[in-house]
């Protein structure tokens, strides 16, 4: 077949193939977020109830509950799998997407690994905490959910105006108004117990809803 | 009468490729006989024209026990594709 074109129908085809290319949605991305979203809503509800309801003294194993967020990861790859199968395209868009979403993981992982180290190593060997002061030992971790927020709703909101798709990037306003709420309230005496519950709201907001409607979006083809 | 036009990019089947090509980073095969309604035998053999002219490049890899074969553009053909577009818009232009 060399079906010889006009210049018009050249035209014409250059502008409708660039168009049917450019409309094609990554399937799989919404049950990615639910994975996340549903994860950190109940560990964070569940931290929350508990640091309001142990005694002071034991309050902060409370935190040892995040470990549970371990258990996201093998998942995560499955579906990140599934997701890499199915996919017949990969648009400029979605390049540069995934390296934001890795430079998320690994900002992620930076905090962690220097809070952990901070605890683990740096704290015994240079403080002494007393009995009744159990606060100083944990009070390091009052700063990684404000940068966890601060940085997912980076991600979040470009991701949103890349994909021009409305709940992300509102999703990423309703992280950045939670780290800005998490803040100010920091000296407040239950600070803890409010950035847990604000974590809460903020992963209803920024993957659950957004991941509901993703895989709506996905569904409908709309 | 289109002596301007690259032979290579005027045709329907290859120039619908390339179009798909140039808005994205990699496609598969697939995908690309999907989106052109063209039959696999014709379209590997426009694909590998345009493969043969250094416009796209080609990579046939497995995905499971899938052959999966996918394209991506190539700089040579980013620029035969705006040469292209270019004399085409020569000739809608009112002279």
């Amino acid at each position: 077949m060399e079906n010889l074109l006009s210049e018009k129908e050249s035209l014409d085809l250059i502008g409708q193939m660039i168009s049917t290319a450019k409309n094609n949605l990554q399937k799989g991305i919404g049950k990615i977020f639910l994975l996340w979203g549903y994860l950190v809503a109940i560990i964070s509800l569940l931290t929350f109830i508990l640091l309001i309801t142990l005694p002071p003294e034991t309050k902060y194993y409370a935190y040892y509950l995040w470990f549970l967020i371990f258990a996201a990861y093998p998942v995560h790859f499955i579906l990140v799998k599934n997701k890499e199968k199915e996919k017949m395209v990969t648009t400029y868009i979605e390049k540069v997407m995934n390296w934001v979403w890795i430079a998320f993981s690994i900002s992620i992982l930076v905090v962690v690994a220097g809070l952990l180290l901070a605890m683990v190593l740096v704290m015994p060997a240079f403080t002494d905490v007393r009995p009744g002061h159990e606060f100083d030992r944990w009070f390091q971790w009052l700063f990684i959910t404000p940068l966890m927020l601060c940085l997912y709703g980076f991600a979040l909101f470009v991701s949103g105006k890349a994909y021009a798709f409305k709940p992300l990037s509102t999703g990423g306003v309703i992280c950045w108004i939670a780290t800005f709420i998490i803040l100010i309230s920091i000296h407040h005496i239950h600070v803890l117990a409010i950035q847990q519950i604000v974590l809460t709201i903020s992963a209803v907001a920024g993957f659950v809803i957004p991941g509901h409607l993703l895989n709506y979006k996905e569904n409908h083809h709309v | 009468m289109f002596k301007d036009l690259d032979p290579l990019l005027h045709s329907q089947l290859r120039l619908a490729v390339m179009s798909i090509l140039i808005s994205i980073e990699e496609a598969d095969f697939v995908f690309i006989r999907e989106k052109t309604g063209s039959t696999a035998g014709n379209l590997s053999v426009q694909i590998d024209k345009l493969s043969e002219a250094g416009y796209i490049s080609v990579v046939k890899s497995f995905r499971g026990k899938m052959p999966r074969t996918s394209c991506r553009i190539m700089p040579a053909g980013i620029s035969a594709f705006e040469k292209y577009v270019d004399a085409l818009g020569g000739y809608l232009r009112p002279k």
